[in-house]
């Protein structure tokens, strides 16, 4: 006899294993290089033809040459395998391989099981409203293979088929109660099953591959991509007003050098802390923000932080800097002073660096620059004429921006007058250092889309923004918005209002209001699941007057909520279903049999209706009459060819009141 | 007795576990009075060793979201774990209820494999699923309907004559995940008979040359035999329809064909062979003249059968030789 784990799977088996794997892999897939999307549906493929066209298993060397290729494309393509994101395409593709040699009953369970791990990644990179659907979709999956599995191995060793073939419908659901059974004790779990207040370890920052947002440098392009991601980076509740569109600008990184081409930040300034802060007390504007997970350290915040989030610290330039980058959903409360003066004084290292240019760069900028300079300009009218050069002068706010070369700002000021926020921004800010104006780049985004339902505000990726901040003495750092100069509307309606032509097919107005709209549903999410945590969990009975939950409390609730469920809930739902539904003539009929017990007659199983009326009938002579019109009505009902009406049966069943046999 | 032997294809801290289970039952309950219906004291759940380590894996996934508090990966794998723990019940409930019947095991030549048929009611209306039967040697495997009786058979090896025990064996079901098994360990009180096994090339059948032995196929033939009264099921052509007219009641004709070459088996016949080798040719010999519709009878040291033919003789007669002492 074969031990129970190595018998073949069926085909019907192998091919549910397949399609969970197929739907535990799917979102990972999408977000996989080409070469190892190919490497991962070859082996699915084949897989799924060998079982239905009944190809022969490939030779060992066959599937470790397989194997093979399959590391080396995950290797070039992900150029690491180390990161968390290239760690889960190689359990996918490994998965995929183990595929082709799976036969047994005992691999189609490692493949299943491991496709519900693979499953609970996919929420390392999203959380989002539709993942909990997909995912309960694939648990479905996963269980109708493991019921096949279960019929598989206990039935593989005997030729004949099962008694009992189920329908497809039927196995989903059966399958989707299951689902629903556990959701109480899946929620009591989740709710009460204690959790730790502090990771036990972190995530190791090279292991971050899926950084989404703002990066650490700015190059031309580098934020029109963004503009093309309309995944939400964060969302805002205010605490009373909301300020104006043209206050909105969420300070990001910030950028002192430039070689040209990339404008960089400085490990030197960033390790520097603000010389001074806000007053707490100051703070005009109070506001919550709930931040998307994207692996950056960042956070953001309107100018200027008064308050210092927990685990993060405000730099010279006022970026806020996380010690942990943001790999969950984040949420910090912050206040903001936009009255707060930023260094009235620049010591002498920070001014050379905000003065900084790369030598014999732009020559023609610094020739417009030189004559400005010559017509006697203080600083402030630099500042306004290189604005209205901007706004008088033939620019354009687009997306389509020519490739631009050494001296990138000549190309920009002079030839292709075409840009995004970033080019403007950089032109700008080199400008100002050609006339000896202490000037830095600072990146974030612009605006946001207020959900009047939920009262917050939503900045989404195309949100993303770049502008400059020029110094001057005692006033300190001041933003100046060339893109405001160019194209006003950015700044007032958003930066998707701003272009005439849609980024996309799929991009109109309507549609995009809609997904604002729709946000709602996300935000409550978010509020309610995904930022659950230990100190929520803690707080939970707080209204009732409890003030922290401990461990062992929490436990005892857990304990008690299941036991309750198991007690009573649990055999309520799993009670004997009475007689078929399909068949309510016997429904009926077993009513008949259970006045009749009642009345203290006890029917033999084996005894057929006219058979039963005459053994009752002899017991309970008084009814004796109602008895045999009941049985036959039953057997006519039953087997004549011209059955009567179901509801006489009933009828009769319903007048039937047996007395009881006291003689 | 084959106790030991139980599950044999597991791992030792199983077998060790499955005996003192075993060993458990035996004390507390041993044999089944029948009908048996399986209660909750009655039945086991554990996890099967795919469902360990189906929890093993739940149990690293729950620990990643507790540690990232990733509540989606958490919700995922609670309410997975959820689930398992309720397979245990509907495990346990595909079981209990389930009611043993009885036995049954016809007799079988040694060597050959005995089939002990175990018949389970389902007295409930809900169905049974993948109920198996395990024992040592040999499982089945049946679902049962809506109250109806399911037989399942168990094989045993049978290497010499005489009575065989049923082993016990296991009831069991790993419904609906395979993650659970629940079982219940049943030490039946049944037994099978076991025959000799027939040499394959017997001597020749000791025929006695008498005709007149006195044994005769009754019932067929076409030599009368005498009268009787009729009874339903007799031909109407073998009713005596002149004697019956005297009589004023119904008479049959009884047949027989005359016996021209009706054999002795004889113990005593047999020479100087060993005792189960005198068995063993003497089965042969009951088939062989059975096979060639050979009045038989025998004679053994405590018994002896008349001569005569049929189901009945043949199987007597094999259980004089199955359960042979010297």
């Amino acid at each position: 006899m074969t031990a129970p784990g190595n018998m073949q799977s069926s085909q019907k088996a192998t091919l549910w294993v397949i399609a969970t794997l197929s739907f535990a892999m799917a979102p990972q897939l999408v977000r996989m290089p080409v070469p190892v999307v190919i490497m991962t549906l070859l082996p699915l493929m084949w897989r799924i033809g060998a079982e239905i066209r009944g190809w022969k298993p490939l030779p060992v060397l066959v599937r470790h040459g397989a194997t093979a290729v399959a590391l080396l494309t995950m290797y070039f393509s992900h150029g690491s395998i180390a990161g968390r994101r290239a760690a889960v395409s190689l359990l996918t593709v490994m998965l995929a391989l183990k595929l082709i040699e799976s036969y047994r009953i005992r691999d189609a369970r490692l493949i299943l099981s491991f496709s519900l791990f693979l499953c609970a990644t996919q929420f390392m990179f999203n959380q989002g409203i539709f993942m909990p659907f997909y995912g309960a979709l694939t648990v479905i999956i996963a269980l109708v293979t493991l019921t096949q599995l279960h019929r598989n191995e206990a039935f593989s060793a005997f030729d004949e088929t099962p008694p009992v073939s189920a329908s497809l419908f039927s196995e989903l659901g059966f399958s989707f109660r299951l689902l629903m059974l556990a959701i109480p004790v899946g929620l009591s779990l989740f709710l009460f099953f204690p959790r730790w207040a502090t990771p036990l370890w972190g995530i190791p920052e090279s292991t971050l591959d899926s950084k989404t947002g703002l990066s650490d440098s700015m190059s031309p392009g580098s934020i029109q991509n963004l503009f093309m991601d309309d995944s939400p980076a964060f969302r805002i509740t205010f605490e009373g007003d909301i300020p104006r569109p043209s206050e909105l600008y969420w300070r990001g990184p910030v950028f002192w050098d430039f070689n040209g081409k990339t404008w960089r930040g400085s490990m030197f300034r960033k390790t520097l802390g603000a010389d001074s802060q806000p007053d707490e007390s100051q703070a005009q504007w109070k506001y919550t923000v709930q931040l998307e997970p994207n692996e950056r350290h960042w956070l953001f915040s309107l100018d200027y932080p008064a308050t210092t989030p927990r685990d993060s610290r405000i730099t010279i330039d006022f970026q806020i800097l996380r010690r942990q980058p943001v790999t969950q959903l984040l949420q910090y409360s912050i206040g903001s002073d936009s009255t707060f003066v930023d260094s009235p004084e620049l010591a002498a290292k920070l001014k050379s660096s905000a003065l900084d240019l790369p030598d014999g760069s732009n020559p023609r900028a610094r020739e417009l620059i030189e004559g400005w300079k010559r017509e006697g300009m203080d600083d402030q009218a630099m500042v306004r004429r290189a604005l209205t050069h901007f706004n008088q002068e033939e620019f354009h706010y687009s997306l389509e921006s020519p490739l631009l070369g050494r001296h990138s700002v000549d190309e920009f000021l002079f030839d292709t007058r075409m840009g995004y926020c970033e080019h403007y921004a950089s032109a700008f800010t080199v400008m100002m250092r050609m006339a000896g104006i202490p000037s830095r780049i600072v990146t974030g985004y612009q605006g946001g889309w207020y959900n009047e339902v939920g009262d917050y505000l939503l900045v989404r990726q195309s949100d993303a923004h770049a502008w400059s901040e020029v110094w001057f003495p005692d006033l300190g750092w001041s933003r100046v918005d060339p893109t405001a100069a160019v194209s006003p509307s950015r700044i007032a309606s958003g930066s998707l209002g701003a272009l005439s032509a849609p980024r996309h097919l799929l991009d109109y107005t309507w549609l995009r209001s809609f997904r604002n709209g729709a946000d709602i549903v996300q935000q409550r999410w978010n509020d309610w699941v995904i930022k659950f945590s230990a100190d929520s969990q803690a707080r939970m009975f707080s209204s009732f007057g409890l003030e922290r939950l401990s461990p062992s409390m929490l436990v005892t609730i857990l304990f008690a909520v299941i036991g309750l469920f198991s007690l009573f809930l649990l055999p309520f739902i799993l009670r004997v279903k009475g007689p078929d539904r399909k068949d309510p003539l016997r429904a009926v009929w077993l009513k008949f049999l259970k006045r009749l017990k009642a009345a203290g007659f006890e029917a033999l199983p084996s005894s057929g209706p006219i058979e039963l009326a005459y053994s009752a009938a002899h017991q309970l002579p008084r009814d004796s009459q109602s008895i045999h019109h009941v049985a036959d009505l039953y057997s006519r009902s039953r087997y004549s060819a011209t059955p009567p009406p179901l509801q006489e049966l009933r009828d009769a069943i319903k007048e039937f009141h047996p007395m009881k046999n006291t003689g | 007795m084959n106790t030991a032997a139980l599950i044999s294809q597991e791992n030792g801290i199983n077998q060790r576990f499955n005996l003192w289970i075993l060993e458990r039952v035996r004390r507390k309950r041993g044999s089944p009075e029948l009908p048996f219906t399986l209660e909750y004291r009655h039945i086991y759940v554990m996890p099967t060793m795919f469902g360990f380590w189906f929890g093993v894996l739940l149990a690293l996934t729950a620990i990643g979201g507790l540690n990232f508090n990733n509540n989606m990966v958490l919700i995922l794998a609670f309410v997975m774990a959820a689930i398992a723990q309720m397979t245990s019940v509907l495990a346990y409930r595909n079981l209990s209820g389930i009611t043993l019947l009885g036995f049954r095991a016809p007799p079988v030549f040694a060597g050959q494999a005995a089939r002990f048929t175990v018949l389970l009611k389902n007295p409930e209306e809900r169905l049974r699923f993948a109920i198996q039967l395990v024992s040592s040697e040999s499982s089945d495997c049946t679902d049962i309907k809506q109250q109806a009786t399911g037989g399942l058979e168990l094989e045993l090896m049978t290497g010499r004559r005489g009575w065989i025990e049923m082993e016990p064996f296991r009831i069991e079901n790993r419904y609906p995940l395979g993650l659970f098994r629940a079982w219940s360990v049943i030490i039946p009180n049944a037994r099978c008979l076991v025959y000799p096994a027939p040499v394959p090339n017997p001597p020749p059948l000791p025929k006695t040359g008498r005709g007149d032995f006195g044994a005769t196929r009754k019932g067929e033939g076409e030599h009368l035999h005498g009268l009787r009264e009729y009874q339903p099921g007799d031909p109407l052509g073998r009713i005596a329809w002149r004697t019956s007219a005297r009589h004023q009641t119904l008479y049959s004709r009884t047949m027989e064909a005359p016996c021209e070459d009706a054999c002795e088996l004889n113990w005593y016949l047999m020479g100087g062979r060993g005792t189960e080798e005198k068995l063993s040719i003497l089965t042969a010999w009951i088939l062989r003249a059975e096979r060639q519709q050979i009045p038989y009878s025998l004679e053994m040291p405590a018994a002896a059968l008349p001569a005569d033919l049929g189901e009945d003789h043949r199987n007597a007669c094999l259980e004089i030789l199955a359960l042979f002492e010297k």
